[in-house]
């Protein structure tokens, strides 16, 4: 990756308090920059019964690994407050997603709202020139200087399914110093490093739910939440199977608490926010060769007849597809082959082989 | 050229006074317990009791009326806790406090609230006055205690403690200060003032953390807050932090140099303010025409973000702070200012600058060019980031 000459420059670094991010910061020092540390504090963990540091990205004891880690390598750190922001940019639209049948990506809010707007922000207001994260992801600069997203050299950990919102002017500004390593050997270099959190687990699921599952967090958080009941319905045939508790318990392709006993394993088809139907049927109903994507971002102009790579969830290996301009930041996106379970919420992320496009909301 | 970051948080705590770090090497040595008999114990005695002897004349009181405990928030619970308990509490059954004391007070004083009490809060406005009015309709025969800070923490004003005492006794209520931010920076005379009780911490005023003294006036009950041995002639229990209660004596000596040390902050602190409402025109010094200790500003900056600025200081070597040490971390800006009256954002906007004895003009000046081309920098971005389109 393409440094500027004159001196290595002055980094902010987003640091979790996962290892991810703290050999990011150990890189960056190794290699010459002046870092400076920050991390946002996005929720008041006293009020949930996560334990500790237990496979969430964020929570309490995160602050004070990260901040250890800032010692070690004796580095100014911060930690800045961000929980207004975080509920209503990230948890309000996750809930209200839910409770409109979506199955939301809260995750991409953040990076878009916290982590790539107010840090930029934080970033210029210290001086800094540059912004890291430990995502596992790649910059790339072709001769002209542009700049460019491409997928990590660890497939199975790359994270740019999350980074589709990022403004492709501010790539110039982004360090992933990861973003060439896989998995192993940032915990080995983390281990040489001797930092605290080498050995920790990795982060999963999403940081502020905790082990009560999203729909208790919801309970317990947001009592006035409107849930939508309505009918457990047998597709194609709209048999009532049964009365469900609520549509945010849904999810497409969901299999397990249904709430119901069938010969054959039945599958979440639709969620049907308007009737409050939520319709179950075999798995062969769950392809789709057609979505509608919303509120897209795009780092480079694609064409009707180009063949693009799509991924519909995080962990989709993509399909091959076309995409087809309707209107504003609406697309319509046509698979090749079938796609099990295209779900509401969730990004459609287009890439063009390692590069990333951009994407788009699926509707 | 300085060295090293420079110091404007005096308020959060004070560094060691360089004289004592050289006395607390020779006193090392002295680790016997000092309830102990031997020689050990009493060249260990001897260390607490000529600094208990050394405060008591700073503070013109009697030896036998202090009482050394970790600190400031020991003794305003003790104090305020203790006093739920005590005779007059049968009878008087309201306390008194103001809306920009200390959590300990605060706290506390919620407490009592849970335990039967009923809690008058009296406002200061932003000029830095109390409602005097709401003070002297609430005191009456049910007032068991009036506790009010002598100094403020954030902005550094002075509260006329004097005559709320005298108005307290008047009415036979007992009267408490917290003075912990009033001691190194102002003459303090307790006989004077007319307190029941009043509360200090040692590291406040260039002392070891870790111990801090009570004021209790001969007399007046004294409940035991922490149980156990006789330490304290059985007034609070627990092995004396001996090196750090005779830090705070050889400081509370020191305070006979009090004004000069007052003249010298003073001189710095009128500088400071003078300048940056020359050069930052729209900042505003919170509650500047009120009587305040010599070394504290409160700054209004408006439009920048006191976070923002606090890293952008420490990156540049300055230490300073929002607002009381203890709440930095929680989303909200200082609850002190808020209650003053100052707008959220204002609040969000306020820094506070504490100086001490070993603040230099040149410190300071290096100060004020810092903060004046910060504030420049980040009204800049701000303006930019508002005129930035918000990403959908």
């Amino acid at each position: 990756m393409p440094i500027p000459a004159k001196s290595k420059g002055r980094v902010l670094v987003a640091m979790s308090g996962g290892v991810d991010s703290s050999a990011a910061a150990a890189l960056l020092v190794d290699q010459g920059y002046e870092v400076i540390g920050v991390t946002m504090q996005v929720w008041d963990y006293s009020s949930c019964n996560i334990e500790e540091g237990a496979g969430t990205c964020c929570s309490s004891s995160d602050v004070d690994d990260a901040r250890s880690v800032a010692d070690l390598l004796n580095i100014p750190f911060y930690v800045i407050n961000c929980e207004d922001e975080f509920k209503e940019k990230v948890i309000d639209p996750f809930v209200s997603d839910y409770m409109a049948g979506r199955t939301p990506l809260p995750c991409v809010n953040c990076n878009t709202y916290l982590k790539f707007d107010r840090l930029i922000e934080k970033m210029q207001e210290l001086n800094c020139d540059y912004l890291a994260t430990g995502h596992y992801a790649q910059i790339v600069h072709d001769k002209n200087g542009d700049a460019a997203i491409v997928t990590s050299t660890d497939d199975w950990k790359d994270q740019t399914y999350f980074l589709f919102t990022l403004p492709k002017d501010i790539l110039n500004k982004i360090l992933f110093p990861i973003g060439h390593m896989n998995k192993t050997d940032v915990r080995e270099y983390s281990l040489k490093k001797n930092l605290v959190v080498a050995r920790k687990k990795d982060s999963t699921g999403i940081c502020f739910v905790g082990d009560k599952g999203y729909a208790n967090f919801i309970r317990d958080n947001y009592p006035a939440a409107p849930v939508k009941t309505g009918n457990l319905r047998l597709y194609p045939s709209g048999a009532v199977l049964t009365q469900h508790q609520g549509i945010h318990n849904f999810t497409y392709g969901q299999r397990k608490g249904l709430g119901i006993s069938s010969e054959q394993p039945l599958y979440v088809v639709k969620v049907d926010a308007e009737s409050g139907d939520v319709w179950v049927g075999e798995e062969k109903y769950l392809f789709t060769q057609k979505m509608t994507i919303e509120n897209c971002h795009w780092h480079k102009n694609i064409s009707p007849e180009e063949r693009l790579c799509v991924k519909v969830r995080y962990a989709h290996k993509g399909g091959e597809a076309t995409i087809e301009h309707v209107e504003g930041s609406i697309y319509n996106v046509y698979f090749s082959e079938p796609q099990r379970a295209i779900t509401p919420g969730q990004a459609a992320v287009v890439y063009d082989g390692a590069r990333l496009i951009g994407g788009g909301w699926i509707r | 050229m300085l060295n090293g970051p420079i110091y404007f948080d005096y308020n959060a705590t004070s560094p060691i006074h360089p004289e004592l770090q050289e006395k607390i090497v020779e006193w090392l040595p002295f680790w016997g317990n000092p309830s102990s008999v031997h020689a050990h114990g009493r060249q260990a005695k001897k260390l607490v009791r000529e600094a208990r002897q050394s405060i008591a004349d700073a503070l013109g009181v009697s030896p036998l009326e202090l009482i050394f405990t970790s600190g400031g928030s020991e003794g305003n619970n003790t104090v305020i806790c203790g006093l739920l308990f005590s005779a007059q509490a049968e009878e008087r059954k309201e306390l008194i406090t103001t809306t920009i004391e200390h959590p300990s007070v605060t706290r506390a004083m919620d407490f009592a609230e849970t335990q039967g009490f009923k809690v008058h809060r009296i406002e200061v406005n932003r000029q830095g006055e109390l409602d005097f009015f709401h003070f002297e309709r609430v005191l009456s025969e049910k007032t068991l205690l009036v506790s009010m800070m002598l100094a403020n923490n954030e902005t550094g004003i002075l509260l006329p403690i004097k005559k709320i005492a005298t108005l307290a006794k008047a009415r036979g209520a007992l009267m408490h200060t917290d003075a912990v931010q009033a001691i190194g920076k102002i003459n303090i005379n307790l006989g004077d003032l007319g307190v029941d009780y009043a509360t200090f911490s040692g590291h406040k005023f260039y002392a070891l953390k870790g111990t801090g003294a009570i004021y209790a006036r001969r007399g007046q009950e004294f409940f035991n807050y922490i149980h156990g041995g006789g330490q304290e002639r059985g007034r609070r229990a627990g092995t004396e932090n001996v090196l750090a209660i005779a830090s705070m004596g050889y400081m509370a000596h020191k305070l006979q140099k009090m004004p000069e040390h007052y003249e010298h902050m003073l001189e710095l602190r009128d500088f400071f303010e003078a300048q940056i409402l020359q050069k930052i025109p729209d900042a505003e010094i919170t509650s500047q025409k009120a009587k305040r200790v010599p070394n504290t500003s409160s700054v209004i900056l408006p439009g920048v973000h006191g976070e923002s600025l606090l890293m952008s200081l420490d990156i540049k070597g300055f230490s300073v702070s929002t607002g009381s040490a203890c709440s930095s971390g929680s989303s909200e800006p200082s609850v002190v200012l808020r209650n003053m009256g100052l707008t959220r954002d204002e609040a969000q906007s306020s820094l506070r600058v504490s100086m001490g004895w070993m603040t230099t003009r040149e410190e300071v000046e290096s100060f004020i060019e810092a903060l004046v081309s910060i504030v420049d920098h980040l009204r800049n971005i701000k303006n930019r980031g508002d005129s930035r389109a918000n990403p959908s």
